[in-house]
């Protein structure tokens, strides 16, 4: 299921040509939709769910919407970036809440 | 030290000055002007304020000196077309020829001095004052103009028109400032001008009367015992009230007001009505990032640095900062060539460093950078000029992969507050807090003083940034990550930051975390942004202790 930009939070990287989420989409999936200046999706079918765009976006404006072989809405999963650490939260459809904090070996 | 031209745009009284300055500093100047000689506004001046000298005496000092200066170079006829950030430091400027219709050509300037002036307010747009229509109104620069010697009547105080002597002089002061639909701000230089005119009359001829419609005499400083002296010495006639009309039906012009002070109504009979009118800024190209006030002058940051405008490397001297007087201009410029000389010659900088194997080229600190320090370089990387760098940080706040850093500022210093939580040592609500360096430092740093506080601030771990804008949010995720119970910003309040738009930045950024902490099930209120003055200790306490509170309820982090 492809990633929903969150058009509030979105700056389109203030107006870049390849914004992050651009550059970093490894099937090239990503967009900058010219009149908004927001981030887009181009084909949203071939997304991956690799997440990377989520994990680089500076304003924390993209979301992957889960596919339903993984949780049914409201589930969610979500990353946060920090130096050394990044964190996962999954959030299941009935709001359990599970977090996993892993060395980021960038 | 950098490369390329200090470029002066205008060759009036505050362009000279800093060009001449400049040029004897051994700077290689270049001095713009768009008319075809220089002198601009003050060329055309009878006499100065207060001592009724002629301008031509300072202007031609000033003009000799140029003239022995081989590094200052003037163009006249030259006008600006634009300007370009080219390469840290440098400004590509395009100029245009306006002897020849060619296209603008370019070169480049390792600074730039506005001194571009401003023109005076179109006075045929004050409908009831018949300026245009009715021969004898003129404005007070007119005026000046016509009692120079080698003015259009030679110096003699006779009418423009008719060719009669003036007996009966009329000066409307506030012609079209202070006034909603006008010009809403006080010019400030008009009420002197006014009375300096009124002296020069009464000394030129014995039988001259003189009237003044004023809302309020403004004459700031010295200029109230100038406003006495010739109060005392020519009893002018002064009426408080802007005149409703002007009519040039019979003979000579009437003028009627009401007098405000007492509350009647006043006709008078004049040969010649004199506006003192306010300025407008001048015309100059948009420069990208370069704020105007709302009239569209380049103040500064008033009132602690006045030259310091929103690119480095750029200054505005004379009218182009607010309409102001000969004084002012030349006080404005000696200003501005300060800083540009500081710029050439300083050595001891903090910018930040560019971590390359980070860097994605995305640009967003040349974007936000308040003082457009930042370029991106040939090789796509951002490069930072250190004479332009004030070393705010934003840069470092808004960069989203966290390779631009002041130096000793950065994500190790957070990774070393959370070890230092993990190890167990702070007891809880452990709290990171950013502090301002300007303000909230050192109201933070007179608060730990106090004995009271010590039992409220012991799980608080504080770190000074240069500006609230340079905090990264992947600090704040790490901090939280890594078990801290909540970060608070202590900025400044928003409006005050020096850097412009530093606590606004903080508070986008933090809005943008706050929305994703809550789609991750984590209180929101685990952060918070708050505005603190120097003398803020007390409340910045009161904050810290609210916040505490707030921490406390809601139960230790659930990264822990």
């Amino acid at each position: 299921m492809p990633p929903k930009v969150d058009l509030q939070k979105c700056d389109g990287c203030k107006g870049e040509k390849e914004p992050l989420c651009v550059a970093i989409c490894p099937g090239d999936l990503l967009m900058l939709n010219e009149e908004t200046v927001k981030a887009a999706c181009r084909s949203t079918r071939d997304c991956w769910d690799c997440m990377s765009c989520i994990k680089v976006c500076p304003q924390g404006a993209l979301e992957t919407k889960l596919p339903y072989q993984l949780g049914y809405h409201p589930a969610r999963l979500i990353p946060l970036m920090g130096g050394k650490r990044v964190s996962w939260t999954c959030v299941s459809q009935d709001g359990k809440v599970e977090r996993f904090n892993y060395k980021n070996r960038n | 030290m950098a490369k390329g031209k200090t470029i002066v745009v205008g060759g009036g009284i505050a362009g000279l000055t800093a060009a001449e300055r400049l040029g004897q500093a051994g700077v290689e100047v270049v001095l713009l002007e768009k008319a075809d000689r220089l002198g601009g506004r003050v060329a055309n001046l009878h006499r100065y304020y207060p001592r009724l000298c002629p301008p031509r005496c300072g202007l031609e000092v000033l003009l000799n000196s140029i003239d022995n200066l081989s590094n200052v170079e003037v163009l006249l006829s030259t006008e600006i077309a634009g300007v370009q950030k080219k390469s840290p430091g440098i400004y590509t400027v395009f100029l245009r020829d306006l002897k020849r219709e060619a296209d603008p050509y370019e070169i480049e300037a390792g600074g730039l001095i506005l001194a571009t002036g401003a023109e005076l307010y179109n006075a045929a747009k004050i409908s009831e004052y018949g300026y245009g229509n009715l021969p004898g109104v003129i404005t007070s620069m007119e005026l000046e103009s016509l009692l120079r010697p080698e003015g259009p009547t030679g110096g003699r105080l006779v009418h423009p028109v008719t060719g009669k002597p003036v007996r009966r002089v009329a000066f409307i002061q506030c012609a079209g400032s202070r006034d909603k639909n006008h010009l809403s701000y006080c010019s400030g230089y008009c009420c002197t001008v006014t009375l300096k005119q009124i002296e020069y009359l009464h000394r030129e001829c014995k039988d001259v009367s003189t009237w003044i419609f004023y809302r309020d005499i403004r004459t700031p400083g010295s200029k109230e015992e100038y406003y006495r002296h010739v109060r005392e010495e020519y009893s002018p006639v002064f009426v408080r009230g802007m005149p409703s009309s002007i009519d040039g039906a019979g003979e000579g012009l009437t003028v009627r007001a009401d007098d405000t002070l007492s509350g009647k109504k006043v006709e008078g009979n004049f040969d010649l009505v004199v506006l003192a009118t306010g300025m407008v800024p001048s015309e100059l190209p948009d420069i990208e990032g370069l704020e105007k006030d709302g009239h569209g002058f380049f103040p500064g940051h008033i009132p602690c640095a006045p030259t310091e405008l929103r690119r480095s490397g750029i200054w505005a001297a004379g009218c182009a900062q607010q309409p102001m007087d000969v004084e002012d201009s030349v006080r404005s410029a000696l200003s501005a060539v300060a800083q540009c000389l500081v710029r050439l010659q300083q050595e001891n900088t903090v910018y930040p460093e560019v971590n390359k194997k980070k860097c994605d080229h995305c640009g967003r600190c040349v974007k936000e950078c308040p003082y457009g320090a930042c370029v991106l370089g040939p090789d796509g990387y951002p490069e930072i000029y250190p004479g332009d760098c004030r070393g705010c940080g934003v840069c470092q706040g808004g960069c989203p992969l966290s390779c631009l850093n002041l130096p000793g500022q950065g994500m190790k210093k957070i990774e070393d507050v959370v070890d230092k939580v993990l190890s167990g040592d702070v007891p809880g609500p452990a709290v990171l807090l950013f502090l301002c360096s300007n303000d909230a430092y050192p109201a933070w740093n007179r608060l730990v003083r106090k004995d009271e506080a010590k039992e409220v601030l012991k799980g608080v771990m504080p770190i000074s940034v240069p500006c609230i804008g340079s905090v990264n949010m992947a600090w704040i995720n790490e901090a939280l990550i890594g078990g801290l119970d909540g970060v608070m910003l202590a900025g400044c309040h928003p409006g005050q930051c020096h850097h412009g738009g530093g606590a606004n930045h903080a508070d986008t950024r933090l809005q943008n975390l706050k929305e994703t902490l809550g789609r991750m099930m984590i209180e929101p209120e685990r952060l918070c942004l708050t505005g603190i003055t120097i003398d803020d200790s007390d409340r910045l306490f009161s904050e810290i202790k609210r916040f505490s509170d707030v921490l406390a309820k809601l139960g230790p982090s659930p990264f822990k």
